[in-house]
C-alpha cells in the first residue's frame, strides 16, 4: 500500500521550517491536489508527510499600508467572502467565485494553488496580475528567515517553481492597486466553476483618456505556466484603445501564446479563445 | 352514527417515494456497502492492449502472494461466452480485443492485495493490426475481430414498407444528409458490483447483484455457470442506478462467481469510478444517411435510412438498438415509403449496451432535423409541417405500430403554445444578421417511444403475490425491479386504489428470486403498465375476496360494499361498517381467509414483429414534444440551455412527484447527451474515463423546466397509464440542433454540440462528414 | 518512524480514536475502518460530491480528505446528522419534494445542503445551484433538489 515514512502536525512555523531542513518533507496543506497524486502513486515513500493545517499564524487575511497579506493556509471560500477583499481587492473573489465547488473551496487552500503551480491554476492569473509576491520561509540560525519572490518568477514548469525544499510558502503579499485600477478575470468553460481552465484571462489597467495605463495583462492554460504576456501588455500601452486597436491586440495576444491539443481543446481553439476572449475583456475593462 | 369516509384515490397525486426516507438517512445499503463475513475482494486485470493474441499469462507470483485465495484465467474457468450474440467469453485466454477485454482476476482479503496480486501477473501478447474505425470494417484487408465473423458482420437489419422509388417520384424536394453520434456512457452514480456467495453444504448460489433482469440473468448466469439453475438465487439490493447498464450479463459478474467458486469464500467485487468508465457498456455510436422527400404541399413522401453502428468488440444491445430506431423512422409521422438498413460492424472499440431511449435518441436526431429541412424547403413553419404528418389515434402506422391512444398533435400544440415557440422562432431569425455575439435560438423535437411494454422477448409478462395479515397489511411480492426509477412506490398506489388503504399500509418485496414471480425485466419503459397491471390484478382478487366475506358478516350484499380509508364501507354513504383489520382477524381458520392472491400480466394485447419486423409491439405508445431555448455564444460556441418546454403523452399520470422526477432527469440526461458528455476513444483507449473530463451536467447548468401531461387514458394501461421512463431523454439533442440552426443559421450534423465544435461549426471549418 | 498515526476525533457526536496508514482518506475510514457506509464513494476524486461530510462544521469531500488530518475535529457523517432521524425538516423535504430517486448521491446532497443551509440560510435559488455544483446526480435533473433545499432554507421561495 502507498505510504509515507511518518507523519507530522506542527503547530508552529518554527517547528516547521525546522522539519524542512532536514529534507524529505512533503508538505500538506488542503490535500485537493496532494490526495489525487498520492492516489495515483506519485509520492515518495521515503518522505515525512507534513501536515501545515494546524498553523494558525498562517491563516489570516491583513491589511496593511500599502498591502494585503493573504496566509497560504487561506481558503478559497475565505477569499471569495472577506468583505474587505471583495471591496479591495475584488478580481480575487471573482476568481475564486469560479474556483471547483464549494466542497474543494472549502479545503483548497490559495498556498496550495501556488505551490501545485498547474498551468491551469485558478488564483494564478488574477495574482500575477495584482502584481503579487510570495513570501518563502526557511530555517536560518535556529530562527525563520524568509525572502521573498515575485509571482512572475516563481513559476519554472508544470508543477514547478521557485520553493525550495526546504522552503515553506507562508503567505502571498499583494500591492493595493493604484487609483483608478480595474480589472478583469475570464475562465472559459461550460460550468461555472467546476471545470479545469481550457483559457483563463485577466487584463486590468488604468483607463484614462483612451489609454490602458500601465497595463496587465496574464493569461492560464495555455503555456507550460500562467504567465504575464508582456508583448500584449507593451502593445496596449503604446496606443489609444479604440475598436479596431483591441482587435489588433487580440492578434498579438494569440500570438503569444503557446497552447498544446488536450482532451479539453485544440491549440488552434485555444487561440481563437484567447483572440476572441481578449477584445472581449479588454472592451470591457475600457468600457466603464 | 356510524363514521362516513368519504372516496379518496391516490392516484395522480404527488407521492414521495416509499424508499426515501430509507435514503435520505444514509441507511439504504447498496452493494457496495454489504460485506458477508468471510468476504474476499475480487479484481480484474484489465488489458491494455486493444488486438493482440495472448501468448502467455503467468500468475505464479500473484498465486504466492499471502492473502490472495485465488486466481484465474480463461483456463480455470468453463468461459461460455456472454451477450446477444455469445461472443464475449468472461476471461480472454486467446486473443483480446479491446480495452475492457478481461484476462485474469484475483481474490484476496484486501483491495490492496488483490491489486498487488494483479499487478504481479505477466501477459505476454503478440501484436495484431486493429481496427478502429467502423467505415473501414468492411474493407477487403481489414483486420478480423471475431474469428466466427471473417466478414466483420455482426448483426443486418433491413426494413421497409411501401415503395421509396415511387416516394421518391411523387416528391417535390429529396434531401440528404449524413449524422454521426457519439458514444456516450450511464455514469450511474453506484458504480458496477456483484458479491457470489455460494452455500458450503448445498452447493447454491446466491448472487447480490444489480441486474435489471434477475429472472432472465437466473438463467443465463446457469448456463453460463453449468449450473442447476434452481440452485442459484438473486437478491437485488437497491441499486445506484440503471438507465439500461444492467440489462446485460457482463464479463464481472461470472468472474465473481468463478472466484467464489475457487476461494471457496464470498467475493465482493465493486467497480471503481476508472473501471466504471472504461468497462460498462456504452450508448451505441452510429453514423447515420438519412434521405427524405415531401410535396411542396408538405406532404411527407418517403425516407430512406442507411446507418452503420459500431459493434465494438462484442456484441451487447447496443448492437440491437436498429428494432426502435426503424420504429421513429417509419412510424413517428405518417411516411407512405420506408426502407431501411443497418449494418453493425465489429472494431477494437469499446461496445455499446442498451441505455435509456434504446436509440431513439439517435434516429429522433436525425428525423427532426429532417422535419426542420423540410419544413424550411416548402416554406411552412416547422409546428404546422409536424401536424400536417404526425400519426393520429387510430392509425396503424406503416410497420404495424396501431395507436389505440395517441397524443402526438396535443403534445405539439402544447409545448409550441407555452413556450411561444412561432413568435420566438421568427424573432431569432431576424437577430440571426445583427451584431450581438450571443444569438438566440428555439427548437423542437418530438418523439415516439413503446409505453405499454415491448414483445422483445418471448414474454413480456410480470407476476405478482399478494398477501394480507391481520392488521390490514399488505405485502405486494412483485417481480419488478426497482432501479430508483420509483415503480415500488407506484405498484403499491395502485394497490391502495383498489383496497382503499393509506400507502403505509403496503409493504413491497421485490428483489429476491427465491421469493418474487416472475418478471421479463425492467427496460422499455414497460414496468408501470405491465407490473402494474399484474399488481392490479392481485388486488382486485383481494378486494372480490375480502368484500365476500364481509357481504357474510354484515348481511350486505358484496356489490354494495367498498374498501376506503382501512374499512368495509356501503359504497354509497361510504357509512363504514367493519374495519378491515376486525373483519381479517374474524377470518382466521376459515376457509374464506386465504388472503393471499396471485396475478399476473402476461400478454398485453400486443404482438411479436414478424421476421419484416412488422407489428405491434407494444400495448400501448408514449408521444412528447419538447421545445428547447438556447443562447449560442458566437465568440466561444458555447451553448447555454435556458428552458425546456415539454409535453409528454403519459396516459394518465399516476405520482406526479414521481413522472416530473423521471421527466426532469431525462430532460437533463438528453442535455448532457446533447452538449457535454462525450466519451472520447482514440484507438481504441477512452481518453477521459472520470467526471472532469467526462462532463455531466450539474446543477447550474440546468435549464428552467415546464412540463405539461396530456393524459390520454389508455385503454389498456393501469388506471389509463403509459411508461414514460425514457421517453424524456429522447427529444433533446434533436432540439437543441434545431435550436442551434434557429440561432446562427448553421446546422451541424454531429453530437455533442461542444463549445469547440460549435464553434468550428461557425466559423465553416468544421471536419466534414464521411461516410 | 511509522507508516501509522493514532488519531483522536469526534464522529458524530462520540469519541473515537484510531490508528490508521498515513495516506488513508476519511472516506476509506469512515467506510472500511468505521462501517459508517451512509457516505458513498462516486468517484474518489472530489469531482462528485456523493462523499461530502462536514468536518468542523464545513463541508469537504471526504475522498480528498487525508484521514490523519481528522485529529482533534469534529466530524459529521448523514448518519450522525441529527439525533432523530425522523424528525429532521431537511431530510422530510428530500422525501417528500422528490429529491430522491436512486437515492446514491443524496447522502452527499443532504450534507452539502447542511452547509449551505447553515453558512447562507438565505440563500436564493441560483445560489443553493451553485451550492451543489460539486454534487452529480444522474437520477433527478437537480430540479427537485434545488427546491428541497429552497424549501428548507429562510428565504421565501417555496413556490
Ligand atoms: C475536483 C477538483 C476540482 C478542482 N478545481 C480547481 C479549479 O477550478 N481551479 C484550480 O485552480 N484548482 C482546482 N483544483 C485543484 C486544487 O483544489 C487547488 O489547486 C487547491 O488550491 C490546492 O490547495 P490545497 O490546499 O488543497 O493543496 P494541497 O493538495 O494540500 O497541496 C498542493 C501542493 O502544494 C504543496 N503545498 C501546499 N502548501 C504549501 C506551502 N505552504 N508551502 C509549500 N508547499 C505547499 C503541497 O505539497 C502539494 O504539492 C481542483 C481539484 C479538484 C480535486
Ligand atoms: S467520491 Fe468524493 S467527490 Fe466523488
Ligand atoms: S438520485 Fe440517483 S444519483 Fe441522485
Amino acid at each position: 500500500m502507498t505510504n509515507f515514512k511518518s507523519y507530522l502536525a506542527p503547530a508552529t512555523l518554527d517547528e516547521a521550517v525546522d522539519q524542512l531542513n532536514q529534507g524529505n518533507v512533503t508538505v500538506l496543506a488542503g490535500g485537493s491536489d496532494l490526495m489525487l497524486r498520492v492516489g495515483a502513486g506519485n509520492y515518495d515513500p521515503s518522505h515525512t508527510l507534513m501536515n501545515i493545517l494546524k498553523i494558525n499564524e498562517l491563516r489570516n487575511i491583513s491589511f496593511e499600508d500599502n498591502e494585503v497579506q493573504i496566509g497560504t493556509l487561506t481558503t478559497i471560500t475565505e477569499i471569495r467572502e472577506d468583505p474587505e477583499l471583495s471591496i479591495k481587492m475584488p478580481l480575487l473573489g471573482q476568481a475564486a467565485d469560479q474556483f471547483a465547488s464549494m466542497q474543494i473551496r472549502n479545503v483548497g487552500t490559495i498556498g496550495g494553488n501556488i505551490c501545485n503551480a498547474s498551468p491551469a491554476g485558478d488564483m494564478l492569473v488574477p495574482l500575477l496580475l495584482l502584481d503579487a509576491a510570495v513570501e518563502l520561509a526557511r530555517q536560518s540560525d535556529g530562527g525563520v528567515a524568509s525572502r521573498r519572490v515575485a509571482l512572475k518568477d516563481f513559476f519554472v514548469g508544470p508543477g514547478k517553481t521557485q520553493c525550495q525544499s526546504n522552503e515553506l510558502l507562508t503567505r502571498v503579499s499583494i500591492p493595493f492597486s493604484k487609483q483608478g485600477f480595474r480589472a478583469r478575470f475570464y475562465k472559459f468553460g461550460t460550468r461555472p466553476a467546476l471545470d479545469i481552465s481550457t483559457v483563463s484571462i485577466g487584463i486590468g489597467g488604468i483607463f484614462n483618456n483612451g489609454y490602458l495605463q500601465a497595463p496587465r495583462v496574464a493569461f492560464g492554460a495555455v503555456a507550460p505556466v500562467p504567465f504575464m504576456a508582456l508583448k500584449t501588455m507593451k502593445a496596449i500601452e503604446q496606443s489609444p484603445l479604440d475598436s479596431e486597436r483591441i482587435k489588433e491586440i487580440a492578434e498579438i495576444a494569440r500570438d503569444e501564446i503557446k497552447p498544446i491539443d488536450d482532451v479539453r481543446a485544440t491549440a488552434w481553439y485555444r487561440k481563437q479563445l484567447v483572440h476572441n476572449l481578449t477584445i472581449k475583456v479588454l472592451s470591457d475593462v475600457t468600457d466603464a | 352514527m356510524a363514521a362516513i369516509i368519504e372516496k379518496e384515490s391516490l392516484i395522480g397525486k404527488a407521492i414521495p417515494k416509499m424508499d426515501a426516507p430509507g435514503k435520505v438517512s444514509g441507511h439504504t445499503r447498496y452493494i457496495h456497502d454489504l460485506n458477508l463475513p468471510g468476504q474476499l475482494i475480487g479484481r480484474i486485470l484489465r488489458t491494455d492492449r486493444v488486438h493482440a493474441r495472448i501468448i502467455s499469462i503467468d500468475t505464479k507470483e500473484a498465486e504466492a502472494l499471502p492473502g490472495v485465495h485465488a486466481v484465474i484465467t480463461a483456463k480455470d474457468v468453463p468461459n461460455k461466452p456472454l451477450g446477444v450474440t455469445k461472443d464475449n467469453p468472461p476471461l480472454k485466454g486467446d486473443k483480446v480485443r479491446c480495452e475492457r477485454d478481461e484476462i485474469a482476476a484475483v481474490a484476496a482479503e484486501t483491495e490492496a492485495l488483490a491489486e498487488q496480486a494483479l499487478s504481479l501477473i505477466k501477459v505476454e501478447y503478440e501484436e495484431l493490426p486493429a481496427l478502429f474505425d467502423p467505415r473501414q470494417a468492411l474493407l477487403e484487408n481489414a483486420p478480423v475481430i471475431q474469428e466466427s465473423k471473417p466478414d466483420n458482420i455482426s448483426m443486418e437489419f433491413d426494413y421497409s414498407h411501401g415503395d421509396v422509388e415511387q416516394g421518391e417520384a411523387e416528391s417535390d424536394v429529396v434531401i440528404e444528409d449524413l449524422f454521426k453520434l457519439h458514444y456516450v456512457t450511464h455514469c450511474c452514480m453506484g458504480a458496477s458490483g456483484v458479491i457470489a456467495d455460494f452455500d458450503s453444504t448445498s452447493g447454491n448460489l446466491t448472487l447480490y447483484s444489480n441486474t435489471q433482469v434477475p429472472f432472465l440473468h437466473k438463467r443465463e448466469f446457469a448456463s453460463v455457470l453449468n449450473m442447476d439453475p434452481n440452485r442459484i438465487r438473486i437478491i437485488q439490493p437497491p441499486i445506484g442506478g440503471g438507465f439500461g447498464s444492467k440489462l446485460d450479463i457482463y464479463p464481472f459478474e461470472p468472474i465473481a462467481v468463478f472466484l467464489a467458486q475457487k476461494a471457496r469464500r464470498p467475493v465482493k467485487l465493486t467497480f471503481s469510478r476508472e473501471e466504471e468508465f472504461l468497462a460498462s457498456p456504452t450508448r451505441q455510436p452510429a453514423y447515420l444517411r438519412l434521405r427524405s422527400g415531401v410535396t411542396k404541399e408538405g406532404v411527407l413522401t418517403f425516407r430512406t435510412l442507411d446507418s452503420l453502428l459500431d459493434n465494438g468488440a462484442y456484441t451487447s444491445w447496443g448492437a440491437t438498438i436498429p428494432f426502435v430506431m426503424m420504429q421513429t423512422f417509419s412510424s413517428l409521422y405518417r411516411v407512405p415509403h420506408c426502407l431501411y438498413h443497418t449494418t453493425t460492424v465489429y472494431t477494437n472499440n469499446p461496445y455499446a449496451g442498451s441505455f435509456r431511449g434504446y436509440g431513439n435518441l439517435q434516429a429522433t436526431f436525425c428525423v427532426e432535423a429532417h422535419m426542420d429541412k423540410l419544413a424550411e424547403a416548402v416554406g411552412i413553419d416547422p409546428l404546422r409541417f409536424r401536424l400536417k404528418n404526425a400519426q393520429q389515434a387510430g392509425e396503424t402506422s406503416g410497420q404495424g405500430m396501431h395507436f389505440k391512444s395517441c397524443g402526438f398533435k396535443e403534445c405539439l400544440t402544447t409545448a409550441a403554445a407555452r413556450s411561444d415557440y412561432a413568435i420566438k422562432r421568427e424573432q431569432n431569425l431576424k437577430a440571426q444578421g445583427d451584431d450581438n455575439a450571443v444569438k438566440k435560438g428555439i427548437g423542437m423535437a418530438s418523439m415516439l417511444h413503446v409505453g405499454g411494454g415491448a414483445k422483445i422477448y418471448p414474454s413480456d409478462g410480470c407476476g405478482t403475490i399478494l398477501k394480507m395479515d391481520d392488521f390490514g397489511h399488505v405485502t405486494l411480492m412483485t417481480g419488478a425491479s426497482e432501479i430508483g426509477q420509483g415503480s415500488e412506490t407506484v405498484l403499491s398506489q395502485l394497490v391502495c386504489e383498489e383496497l382503499g388503504l393509506p400507502l403505509s399500509a403496503v409493504t413491497v418485496v421485490n428483489n429476491d428470486t427465491d421469493i418474487t414471480p416472475w418478471d421479463v425485466g425492467v427496460h422499455a419503459s414497460r414496468t408501470t403498465f405491465i407490473a402494474g397491471n399484474s399488481a392490479i390484478g392481485a388486488a382486485r382478487l383481494a378486494r372480490e375476496k375480502i368484500l365476500n366475506a364481509a357481504a357474510g358478516t354484515t348481511a350486505m350484499p358484496a356489490d354494495q360494499l367498498s374498501l376506503r380509508g382501512g374499512c368495509i364501507v356501503i359504497d354509497e354513504s361510504g357509512e363504514a361498517v367493519i374495519t378491515l383489520d376486525k373483519l381479517l382477524r374474524s377470518l382466521h381458520f376459515q376457509e374464506r381467509a386465504e388472503l393471499v392472491t396471485t396475478s399476473f400480466y402476461y400478454e398485453p394485447p400486443s404482438v411479436h414483429q414478424d421476421k419484416a419486423f412488422k407489428g405491434d409491439v407494444s400495448a400501448s405508445y408514449a408521444w412528447a414534444t419538447q421545445v428547447v431555448e438556447i443562447e449560442v455564444d458566437t465568440l466561444t460556441g458555447v451553448v447555454t440551455l435556458n428552458r425546456c418546454t415539454a409535453a409528454h403523452d403519459v396516459g394518465r399520470v399516476l405520482n406526479k412527484l414521481g413522472i416530473e422526477g423521471q421527466v426532469e432527469g431525462g430532460i437533463v440526461m438528453g442535455q448532457g447527451y446533447a452538449l457535454t458528455e462525450d466519451l472520447l476513444i482514440d484507438e481504441g483507449h477512452c481518453q477521459n474515463p472520470n467526471f472532469r473530463d467526462y462532463k455531466l451536467i450539474t446543477a447550474p447548468e440546468i435549464p428552467e423546466i415546464d412540463l405539461s401531461f396530456i393524459e390520454t387514458m389508455d385503454g389498456e394501461g393501469p388506471q389509463g397509464a403509459k411508461g414514460i421512463g425514457e421517453a424524456p431523454a429522447i427529444c433533446m439533442a434533436a432540439a437543441i440542433a434545431n435550436a442551434l440552426y434557429n440561432a446562427t443559421g448553421v446546422r451541424i450534423y454531429e453530437a455533442p454540440f461542444s463549445p469547440e465544435k460549435v464553434y468550428r461549426a461557425l466559423k465553416g471549418c468544421s471536419q466534414p462528414l464521411e461516410w | 518512524m511509522s507508516l501509522t498515526h493514532e488519531i483522536k476525533f469526534t464522529l458524530n457526536g462520540s469519541p473515537v480514536s484510531l490508528t490508521i496508514p498515513l495516506t488513508m482518506s476519511v472516506l476509506t475510514m469512515l467506510r472500511d475502518l468505521l462501517n459508517l457506509t451512509g457516505t458513498k464513494y462516486g468517484c474518489g476524486e472530489g469531482e462528485c460530491g456523493a462523499c461530502t461530510i462536514l468536518i468542523d462544521g464545513v463541508s469537504v469531500n471526504a475522498c480528498l480528505k487525508f484521514a490523519v488530518d481528522c485529529d482533534g475535529r469534529t466530524l459529521t457523517t448523514v448518519e450522525g446528522l441529527v439525533a432523530d432521524s425522523r424528525n429532521d425538516p431537511l431530510r422530510t423535504a428530500f422525501a417528500e419534494k422528490g429529491g430522491v430517486q436512486c437515492g446514491f448521491c443524496t447522502p452527499g446532497m443532504v450534507m452539502q445542503a447542511r452547509h449551505i443551509l447553515d453558512n447562507y440560510p438565505r440563500a436564493n435559488e441560483s445560489q443553493i445551484k451553485r451550492g451543489i455544483e460539486g454534487n452529480l446526480c444522474r437520477c433527478t435533473g437537480y430540479k427537485k433538489i434545488i427546491e428541497t433545499i429552497a424549501s428548507v432554507g429562510e428565504l421565501d421561495n417555496k413556490g
